[in-house]
């Protein structure tokens, strides 16, 4: 019985000291973000190369996403270190951010597999997603019939805001579309409807699976977002509580200045 | 140390013991209640109970909600909350109507009419079923029933009849209560097999031997002395569809829309939104004060459904208690 006891007594010690020493050794600093779905593929790849090519900053990264808006309030309330935004900041937004711009992206118009539309004009494309034309038979070029199914964003998503302010001339998304809640949820639901038409961003229309048309005879890819000749061309930005510090600041900096960085945005995004 | 636990324990140490781990639980409960009621207070208090009235444009209000940021002003905490009210229970009490006779019918059949190689197969089969994670069955909705609905049922020209107010692209009713009533069918059937099993043979034997054929025995004596198992189960399956969250915000549509009785068959092809799916579609953007507040009065008020649903049980129960046998 005593042995026993000695036993269990000196693997509890060994337990508490194993327990205490990776406590002690991960003095790391832990970057948080929270914010755009359609952002997180560009800086999750970033906040993985970061970490690799710094090894010495014992950097952490936890990212989670929620939409723009939501990482806009995360980080004004200091619930974040630094919020993923897919749009520009607003008059609305709340006082003492900073916004600070990291990579350009299109906002893609598509339609189902089946519907080859090739072209919108902005004057069209206003009329069907603010529901004035509700049906393909009244768009030309469409070879979808029947009712056009506007799929939209949820409130909080930056790029629903962009799209409203760049393609849209500032008028809202009808209110009959269906709200989806992330990039991914919105490629899918274009992909499952004949009559479907949606928005997303190039590096979600590259992936395919969806039809991309043209908008006032451009078409929406990364060559025309880098001659700037795509009307809706938006930023994502990196937004902290004033001005960036430490951790933050030297990853931000580091997005904006190091060749390793640049690589990776310009594989599928566009460097500011 | 550890060799006073593998003693027998004394009647006292094992009694209190036991004791603290019920009330823990029992504390945990309140405190749960206690902490959700705290914090949904800011939206009784500005609006009393009427913010589960009707009227105003919830889709706005979370908006605007959502825009005021961490300083709402007490005008941001307007809700009207109808809509998603209405979802609810509109969605819970078809799933169950459709539910109930489709679960009281198989349990008889399983217990009753089944051969014995197949019971042996249908109850741990059912009992599986009623096991999966709701998240399965959402996505089977979403990825398979959704674009049938919309590709396939809902006609072009009733599309465009509604076009202006609604989209029927599958995110609909119908498939929101199909599914529901998939979900706690499952439930339902293994709570009642088990209550059918435990009636007494003699008593239906007894039954035939009074000159009943065999099928209105079933129904006239074994069926009616499950009856407060059945009443159980349907309370539990209630309980279960009131508060399905991930499955229902996946297939049901994500507009606040109220399905109308009016539009004849349309009505279960027209989207809706329940108390517990607007919860999740909030879930992340809720660090706005009012909408969390707003959350956390949603969350309550399933709280209290569940609560009210349990008493209702046991009332419904007690006239039915004369011939019961205990499950």
């Amino acid at each position: 019985m005593i042995s026993t006891r000695r036993v269990l007594t000196a693997l509890t010690v060994a337990g508490v000291l194993g327990a205490a020493a990776p406590v002690s050794a991960s003095a790391a600093t832990t970057i948080t973000m929270s914010g755009a779905t359609a952002s997180y593929p560009l800086v999750s790849l970033l906040a993985s190369k970061y970490v690799k090519t710094h090894k010495k900053a014992r950097v952490k990264f936890r990212i989670a996403q929620g939409g723009a808006q939501v990482g806009v309030n995360d980080v004004s309330a200091g619930r974040v270190t630094i919020a993923n935004v897919s749009r520009d900041p607003l008059p609305s937004d709340p006082a003492g951010l900073d916004f600070y711009p990291i990579a350009k992206y299109g906002i893609c118009v598509v339609t189902n597999k089946g519907n080859t539309l090739g072209n919108l004009t902005a004057s069209q494309l206003v009329s069907i997603f603010t529901g004035k034309v509700r049906s393909w038979s009244q768009v030309s070029g469409a070879s979808a019939s029947g009712t056009i199914d506007i799929e939209s964003r949820t409130s909080v998503a930056g790029v629903l805001t962009s799209f409203q302010t760049l393609l849209l001339e500032g008028k809202k998304v009808s209110s009959v579309a269906s709200e989806q809640s992330s990039e991914g949820l919105m490629r899918q639901a274009v992909e499952a409807d004949p009559n479907a038409i949606g928005f997303i961003s190039n590096y979600q229309s590259d992936k395919g699976g969806v039809h991309v048309v043209s908008v006032g005879g451009v078409t929406c890819s990364r060559s025309t977002v880098i001659s700037g000749q795509y009307p809706g061309i938006a930023r994502f930005y990196e937004v902290t509580k004033g001005k960036a510090k430490g951790a933050a600041a030297a990853f931000i900096a580091w997005i904006t200045k190091a060749a390793p960085a640049k690589k990776i945005i310009n594989t599928q995004w566009v460097t500011i | 140390m550890l060799q006073r636990f593998r003693h027998p324990w004394t009647d006292d140490r094992a009694e209190r013991t036991l004791g603290a781990a019920s009330l823990i639980v029992g504390v945990v409960v309140v405190a749960m209640v206690a902490f959700v009621a705290v914090h949904a207070w800011p939206t009784f208090a500005h609006d009393g109970l009427s913010w589960l009235g009707p009227g105003g444009n919830l889709k706005d209000q979370t908006e605007a909600m959502q825009a005021t940021g961490a300083h709402a002003p007490a005008s941001a905490y307007h809700l009207n909350a109808w809509p998603i009210v209405y979802g609810t229970l509109l969605s819970t009490a078809l799933a169950v109507l459709l539910a109930l006779p489709l679960a009281v019918f198989s349990s008889i059949f399983i217990v009753e009419l089944a051969p014995r190689r197949l019971r042996a197969i249908a109850i741990p089969v059912i009992r599986l079923l009623a096991s999966v994670p709701s998240v399965v069955y959402g996505l089977i909705g979403v990825l398979v029933l959704v674009p049938f609905v919309g590709n396939h049922i809902v006609s072009d020209s009733e599309k465009a009849k509604y076009a202006s107010e609604v989209q029927l692209n599958g995110y609909s009713l119908i498939v929101t209560v199909a599914i529901l009533a998939v979900m706690i069918t499952p439930i339902m059937v293994a709570l009642i097999c088990e209550a059918l099993a435990s009636v007494p043979k003699t008593w239906r034997e007894g039954a035939i031997a009074l000159g009943l054929n065999p099928l209105r025995a079933i129904l006239a004596v074994v069926v009616r002395a499950a009856r407060p198992a059945i009443v159980a189960a349907a309370v539990l399956a209630t309980a279960r569809a009131l508060g399905e969250a991930v499955m229902v915000y996946m297939v049901s549509g994500v507009n606040f829309w109220s399905p109308r009785p009016g539009d004849g068959v349309t009505f279960f092809f027209e989207p809706l939104r329940t108390l517990a799916s607007t919860i999740v579609a909030f879930a992340e953007g809720a660090s706005a004060p009012a909408l969390r507040s707003a959350l956390y009065a949603f969350a309550l008020l399933l709280l209290f459904s569940s609560l009210a649903l349990s008493v209702a049980g046991y009332l419904i129960k007690l006239p039915l208690r004369k011939y019961q046998v205990r499950a």
